[in-house]
């Protein structure tokens, strides 16, 4: 789950690292920026990259700061309504860092990167000038980053960036993040500090974090997960279910490569019994453009029996095609085809029969 | 085959559970049916001295390996525990663990991996079906009717498109040496190029299909570097572009992940790549 820019700066704050002075706003409240603030950074809370040239951050002068936050509660940042704000000081940049941590699947460890040219578009950085950024991956186990890899991040940089990459890591250790990133880290006059923060957190933590629900997911997504599907919404009109992830998306990819659009994909999961295969059909059923839905389902642990039972009680209008390999599939075959059900063999007839149904 | 055989002496781990429980009694149905040894002792902590399936039950991994001269673990426990169970089986000194659980916090699965290796241990998995070998040995939860023996490993991201697969081979009347589902998990043990190593080692296994997804880089790694002649299938071509993790994922991987991406690199090699998962039998045929 995305955490917004201000909740990552407090979490950032409470390890210890430097963040600008500053207030939240929610839209509708009334608030007061301290006197001595004289120029601030009127920054909206929305999940959009590129946030910044698309006039999501604006400067202001004290005088202008209600009138600048009225401006951006009444924008939206390519598409995305502002809802939140965060209001703070104007920092006095000497220079601008990049500093941030995630995992890397292929060493199956923590990487942190560093480089020098912060501030700017750091993909670009990594295209043109690869060699300006570097990388150190920190075995496990250890609870923190050993001097020489920090040594050999900083690369000559300030030595003070030094515990900011120990607070970082610290945090992405304890917070189950997949992603800790600061940029810009800026050198002031004053030391460093955090004038941008992104945390990402693992999904599967939630629970031990103390997070109840997962704001990243979409209404019919939420529900989805509420009943153990893997669910993604695209834009098409065929619908599809299938078990385990890697065959509903091979389904998925066989629909488009036949020249039919899937409206979704959506794993039921292993061993999905009556119930849960009727809430996945009635949930493709009340997508509004889904016109037919194709029903492909290998099981060990899944009983076909059942989820031929789960499609009839669904009793949704679509047009349902079924595929059904497995444990009990005579059974499961025999319910279906004694309600008219049109039931193919194999992958790809049951797809080519689907793409053919809906358009 | 590789990793286990009929004399592996296995653990079920959350053996009182209704997964553990099923799975003990399919996977020593397998066993008996090949005269394998299977499933000798389950662990669930606190419920020691029940039995499962005719399966004795102790309180710990390191109580169940000493009574019953056993080697490898199964795990079934919950997404919140497993990280600690893969450190309790690589402690009671078990050579190999296969995790089936899923939705494990992946700074667990990073850790418990690592200390795993470091105490000579390998992990398969987490969120993966398992091993299977026909003939020798079952170790999760793939359906045994659905194989049968041959020269062909199968190594695989993800479960039942494994199923689909071997479904194909079987019916084309290719059969396999192991099928092994490494995991669809950002971080696994297990990996494309550590099972393709021992595949090559293998005497019994002559070709490979390594079944993989968009994300990561896992499947080029393998391939580039392996020892006997592979063809390869990869889901989610037609995939939305992956949720992105910051920048910091892309530059880490130099934008690798891509189905798309992924397959031209596999061809770039000389790797056969599968358009359909129909097509894979008789590209196996051609470099059997």
């Amino acid at each position: 789950m995305k955490l917004k820019e201000y909740e990552a700066k407090e979490i950032l704050s409470n390890a210890g690292i430097r963040i600008p002075r500053g207030i939240h706003v929610k839209k509708g409240n009334e608030f007061v920026v301290a006197p001595d603030i004289k120029k601030a950074v009127v920054k909206a809370q929305v999940e959009v990259a590129g946030r910044g040239k698309a006039g999501g951050i604006l400067m202001a002068d004290n005088s202008q700061v209600q009138e600048t936050a009225e401006k951006l509660f009444q924008a939206s940042i390519k598409g995305v309504f502002v809802e939140e704000i965060l209001i703070e000081e104007q920092l006095d940049i000497q220079h601008e860092y990049y500093l941030s941590i995630t995992i890397d699947r292929s060493k199956k460890a923590p990487v942190i990167l560093f480089t020098s040219e912060g501030g700017v578009d750091i993909e670009e950085v990594a295209q043109k000038n690869p060699d300006a950024i570097r990388k150190a991956t920190v075995y496990p186990l250890l609870t923190k980053v050993p001097g020489y890899t920090i040594r050999y991040l900083l690369n000559g940089a300030p030595k003070e960036i030094g515990p900011v990459i120990q607070k970082l890591y610290s945090v992405f250790m304890n917070r189950d993040a997949l992603l800790a990133e600061i940029n810009p880290l800026v050198m002031t006059p004053d030391g460093l500090y955090a004038a941008d923060a992104k945390l990402i957190l693992d999904d599967n933590a939630l629970a031990r974090l103390g997070i109840s629900e997962n704001r990243d997911l979409s209404e019919r997504e939420r529900q989805a997960d509420a009943y153990g599907f893997s669910f993604v919404e695209l834009s098409g009109n065929i619908g599809v279910i299938g078990n385990g992830a890697g065959l509903t998306m091979a389904t998925v990819d066989l629909i488009n490569n036949m020249g039919g659009k899937p409206a979704n994909f959506l794993d039921v999961g292993g061993g999905a019994d009556r119930v849960r295969v009727a809430h996945a059909v009635r949930l493709l059923g009340s997508m509004p453009d889904v016109s037919v839905i194709i029903v492909n389902l290998l099981g060990g642990i899944t009983r076909c029996d059942e989820v031929a039972s789960g499609i009839i009680e669904a009793g949704v209008s679509q047009k349902i095609i079924v595929r059904l390999a497995g444990t009990n599939e005579k059974e499961g075959k025999a319910i279906l085809l004694s309600k008219g059900y049109l039931m193919l063999e194999t992958m790809e007839e049951a797809v080519k029969a689907a793409v053919e149904a809906a358009s | 085959m590789i990793y286990a055989d009929k004399n592996t002496g296995v653990i079920v781990c959350g053996a009182t559970g209704n997964q553990g429980s099923f799975h003990i009694d399919r996977m020593n149905q397998y066993a008996q049916s090949i005269g394998g040894r299977g499933v000798v002792a389950g662990v669930t902590p606190g419920k020691g001295g029940q039995e499962v399936h005719g399966v004795p039950v102790y309180n710990s991994i390191q109580e169940a390996a000493d009574a019953r001269d056993a080697s490898a673990a199964v795990l079934f426990v919950p997404g919140s525990a497993a990280g600690d169970s893969i450190m309790e089986a690589a402690d009671a000194g078990l050579d190999l663990v296969v995790t089936i659980t899923e939705h494990i916090p992946v700074h667990d699965v990073m850790n418990a991996v690592t200390y795993a290796n470091i105490r000579g241990c390998r992990v398969i998995g987490p969120n993966c079906p398992g091993l299977f070998s026909p003939g020798e040995i079952s170790m999760g939860i793939m359906p045994a009717h659905l194989a049968s023996r041959g020269p062909v490993g199968v190594i695989s991201r993800s479960g039942t498109l494994t199923y689909e697969v071997v479904h194909e081979l079987t019916r084309a009347g290719i059969g396999q040496s192991t099928i092994i589902g490494i995991g669809g998990d950002p971080i696994i043990g297990q990996t494309f190029a550590d099972a393709l190593d021992l595949f090559a080692d293998d005497p019994k296994t002559r070709a490979v299909v390594i079944l993989g997804e968009l994300g990561g880089n896992l499947e080029e790694e393998g391939a580039r570097a392996a020892q006997i002649p592979v063809v390869a299938f990869i889901a989610g071509t037609t995939a939305p572009a992956e949720k992105r993790m910051g920048h910091a994922g892309a530059i880490v991987t130099g934008g690798e992940g891509d189905a798309n991406a992924k397959i031209s690199r596999l061809k770039n090699i000389g790797v056969p790549v599968a358009d359909r998962l129909s097509q894979i039998p008789s590209l196996i045929s051609e470099v059997l």
